[in-house]
């Protein structure tokens, strides 16, 4: 079938509110937020935007019998080119697929499509005294469906973990357009290990594996206070050392950021209002929980914190601490400010390692961006060893883009060398196979067999993850 | 200027990230939800323009043109972005390549000559008082014009027959001790759909020690003209204006409405202007620049006259213009000038700064859309029982007004400036 015969059938199978086919309009599905695909986009054949399980199975029969590409696609927030076209095929747009179905507030979950907004899912959630913990920087634009595709996490990983922790069940449309459901089909219970697990395979399979259509997701009790205390340092080495030192002392935050010097000085220009120390590195310590414990963990960081940090500000007024985490959330794109003729790049920005070996790592990127020549804006989740780093370059510059291809790949190295990960939460997608095959060894095979085992022909998000 | 040689194509494009914080933001993406309508979506268009990757055509202007150049995207932009100058500058490229005798009748010919869009307007007010409108409706000839405009021209109803030039001196003397000369930018909604507003500017500001200066060959600010591809005309009548007000001697220019002191404003002047040789010119100009509440509260410090009124309170909401809220960053003066008019209670809609879709001609060419947007404002506008929906700017102020009347609301639309006027005891003499 050729792409214009495809494009036909897709109309008259959905009609033409829900499918793009303009060649101009595909070129909008061309990217996400990668550094790859701002280099090299690339078109769809066609954009569907299905609303129902029924149009998924229609969509992925017509492609499999045709030997179609199918690559499912949240917000485009993604950052390593995991919802985007490499080779043509169908990009199945599910952003728009945005219904909560069910609060199931007695249960203590929710069941939702995979086009909802994350903050907008806490917003409802609210309403029944409940959150679903992870909490993405992207929270206001990412889809919950993506999140479960990725993996997600974000800034409360510390304390509330990842996204799989909080995958009941899901419903699946595989590459042949049989429906799964992982969790058990009519499973409402929160703990269930009957048979091989597969939400848990589903979950942070980027879209390789089927369509996820339907999410069951466990939500927590929304704790009653919180509270963010920042230190501030004139040493990068001692941020690290006090991370590991609060953890001593018997406290687990629910979330643990490092801002260095540059990612202070970019937070400032965005939002002046926030008025961040200038310093070496700011580490944000958030605890949440009943207000005497948040009160007296606070205490303790303070305490902890004070014997390393020039200055620790502890504070539990909404506004302030509205600023300071609004100040790390937009740390990642407001990193460009810091140079007028650049932009940060989303590449190697997404490593793991080591809570102990932190240090080293931050040391060892400031060396190589020296090496390099290159800015490099370093911030993220100090408290479970994700590091962030932001290279600031104009990509418009074909020898800088050059350079930092080169320190893109020493990071990379760096974090395997490390004992960490090339990636903490963003995922592998088009920019990190090679990798993940040095990461994995053997494993990487089977992972290979299981992809065969759902995806016989090859079609789901090719060019990626595998 | 060369499109790919203007500033922002030239700095700001490669700085996109595509995070795609604007698609939490954006009230038209809000409707259409596909990346075709994400502002990071303009920016990448605009890079394919740039680059030569799309020709420009008018099917790419259609595409950029699905943006209100609401500003809300650029204010929220982590990278700094001001997406609607990119988009501003993509559309008058591709309208150079591909220009319509209708625009040029419309931009060229009469929106620069104010006394010929006064007459165009005053015949529209006679045919409607005729009750040609009305009667084009009944038998079904507004379906006969192009595009959205048989639906939009509802939006359009109720033309005052005389504008405020033709009821207000050049010059107007301040009463009673004189702080000020200000230059009063009359722009051509305020002149022509809300004279009241003019009056009520120039009576307010004369109480309160202006020596208000109306220059009678000033022209339009241009942003229609931006708005709709013209970027070289909206210069032209930029540089007029400069000169105009540049040749008296004024402490301060202001205007009643957002949209006007946003086109004349230093960053739009840097914009328009930028790197040409009357840059310096534009600048003087655009520095002298104010709104009419920020002058209100900020630099005269108002006081109005407690009087006893037997009269009950009126409930005041607030709807703020983007050109005020983000292109100028003027939220609070508004509030506070209303908060201090004796009598009225003051009461804040949610999402009071989230765009009300008219934007100029905006609702004109995308009515359809303009009227969801819309929608959303009027269900926060009728949530708070408001009496009187203020706002700064004549374009907000008829889209509210048709959302009044498509909603069945009892509240009226008025300029904070009005109801000041209105505070003045008709007895009480002027200071």
């Amino acid at each position: 079938m050729d792409k214009s015969a495809l494009q036909k059938e897709l109309v008259k199978m959905l009609g033409k509110d829900k499918v793009l086919c303009d060649e101009l309009d595909l070129m909008y599905y061309s990217y996400d937020s990668s550094f790859l695909t701002k280099l090299e986009p690339a078109n769809p054949w066609a954009v569907v935007m299905p609303h129902s399980t029924e149009e998924v199975q229609q969509i992925m029969k017509l492609a499999f019998d045709n030997n179609i590409d199918i690559i499912p696609r949240g917000a485009g927030t993604g950052e390593t080119g995991g919802c985007v076209a490499l080779k043509g095929g169908i990009v199945l747009d599910l952003s728009t697929w945005d219904e909560i179905e069910e609060i199931d507030a007695k249960n203590m979950q929710v069941i939702l499509r995979p086009g909802v907004i994350h903050a907008h899912l806490n917003k409802e959630l609210a309403k029944y005294n409940l959150f679903f913990p992870p909490d993405p920087g992207s929270s206001q634009m990412c889809t919950v469906g993506g999140m479960v595709a990725n993996n997600a996490s974000g800034l409360r990983a510390v304390k509330y973990g990842c996204t799989e922790q909080y995958i009941l069940g899901l419903e699946v449309v595989l590459a042949n357009g049989d429906v799964i459901t992982t969790g058990g089909m009519k499973a409402r219970c929160i703990k269930n290990v009957s048979g091989l697990n597969l939400t848990k395979l589903m979950v942070g399979s980027e879209g390789i594996l089927g369509v996820i259509t339907k999410i069951r997701l466990r939500c927590w009790p929304r704790p009653k206070a919180r509270g963010i205390a920042m230190a501030v340092f004139d040493n990068l080495d001692d941020a690290p050392a006090t991370v590991l030192d609060v953890y001593q002392a018997g406290v687990l935050p629910s979330g643990i950021e490092i801002l260095d010097s540059s990612a202070i000085q970019a937070v400032n220009l965005f939002k002046p209002e926030i008025n961040l120390p200038e310093a070496e590195a700011i580490l944000l310590f958030e605890v949440d929980g009943n207000p005497p414990s948040v009160e007296y963990e606070g205490q303790v960081i303070k305490e902890v914190a004070g014997k390393r940090a020039r200055n620790v500000e502890w504070s539990t007024e909404t506004k302030r601490m509205a600023e300071l985490w609004e100040g790390r959330s937009i740390t990642a794109t407001a990193a460009a400010r810091v140079r007028k003729d650049g932009s940060r790049i989303f590449a190697g920005e997404d490593i793991s390692v080591p809570l102990a070996k932190v240090a080293d790592t931050l040391r060892a990127i400031r060396a190589l961006g020296d090496k390099y020549g290159i800015k490099v804006v370093n911030y993220g989740h100090i408290g479970d060893g994700n590091v962030h780093t932001a290279p600031v370059i104009n990509p418009e510059n074909p020898e800088e883009v050059e350079r930092v291809m080169q320190l893109v790949h020493d990071i990379h190295l760096l974090a395997i060398e490390m004992e960490g990960s090339t990636t903490g939460e963003h995922g592998v997608g088009a920019v990190r196979r090679q990798y993940a095959e040095m990461e994995h060894g053997q494993a990487w095979n089977y992972m290979k067999e299981i992809k065969k085992a759902f995806d016989p022909k090859g079609l789901m998000n090719p060019g990626k993850l595998i | 200027m060369e499109f790919r040689k203007l500033p922002p194509v030239q700095e700001q494009i490669m700085k996109c990230v595509r995070c795609g914080k604007c698609r939490s933001v954006c009230p038209v993406f809000d409707e259409i939800r596909n990346e075709t309508a994400a502002p990071r979506g303009h920016v990448f268009m605009v890079q394919m323009l740039r680059d030569g990757q799309v020709n420009p055509r008018q099917e790419v202007y259609d595409r950029l043109g699905n943006c209100l150049l609401c500003e809300t995207c650029s204010v929220n932009c982590p990278s700094g972005i001001n997406v609607h100058e990119l988009n501003a500058a993509a559309r008058s490229y591709i309208y150079e390549q591909n220009p319509s005798i209708g625009k040029e009748l419309i931009f060229d010919t009469m929106w620069t000559k104010p006394g010929l869009l006064r007459t165009s307007t005053k015949i529209m007010s006679g045919l409607q008082k005729l009750g040609l409108q009305s009667f084009a409706r009944n038998t079904g000839l507004t379906r006969m014009l192009p595009g959205d405009l048989p639906r939009a021209e509802k939006i359009m109803s109720s033309i005052p027959s005389q504008p405020a030039r033709n009821r207000l001196r050049k010059i107007n003397r301040a009463r009673g001790e004189k702080k000020y000369t200000v230059g009063y930018f009359l722009g051509c909604g305020t002149d022509i759909l809300n004279p009241n507003v003019a009056l009520a500017t120039v009576d307010v500001l004369t109480r309160n020690g202006c020596d208000v200066l109306i220059p009678q060959d000033m022209k339009c600010c241009g942003l229609p003209h931006i708005a709709n591809g013209k970027m070289d005309t909206a210069r032209l009548l930029a540089i007029h204006n400069i000169k105009i007000f540049n040749s008296y001697k004024l402490d301060y220019i202001i205007s009643d409405c957002a949209s006007c002191t946003s086109a004349l404003s230093r960053k739009n002047m840097e914009f328009l202007l930028g790197g040409l040789k009357i840059e310096d010119e534009a600048f003087e100009f655009s520095d002298k620049v104010m709104d009419l509440t920020r002058f209100l509260v900020e630099v005269i410090d108002i006081k109005l006259p407690v009087v006893n009124k037997d009269d009950e309170n009126i409930r005041v909401t607030y709807h703020d213009p983007c050109h005020l809220a983000n292109a100028q960053g003027i939220k609070e003066q508004p509030r506070e000038l209303l908060k201090r008019i004796p009598g009225v209670d003051f009461v804040e809609m949610a999402d009071a700064n989230r765009c009300c879709g008219g934007s100029g001609t905006y609702s004109l060419t995308h009515y359809d859309l303009s009227m969801k947007i819309l929608d959303r404002k009027m269900d926060n506008v009728m949530v708070t029982g408001a009496d009187k929906i203020a706002t700064c700017c004549p374009s907000c102020s008829m889209q509210l007004r048709h959302g009044i009347s498509r909603h069945n609301y009892k509240g009226e639309v008025i300029h904070p400036v009005e109801l000041v006027s209105q505070s003045y005891p008709k007895t009480l003499p002027a200071k």
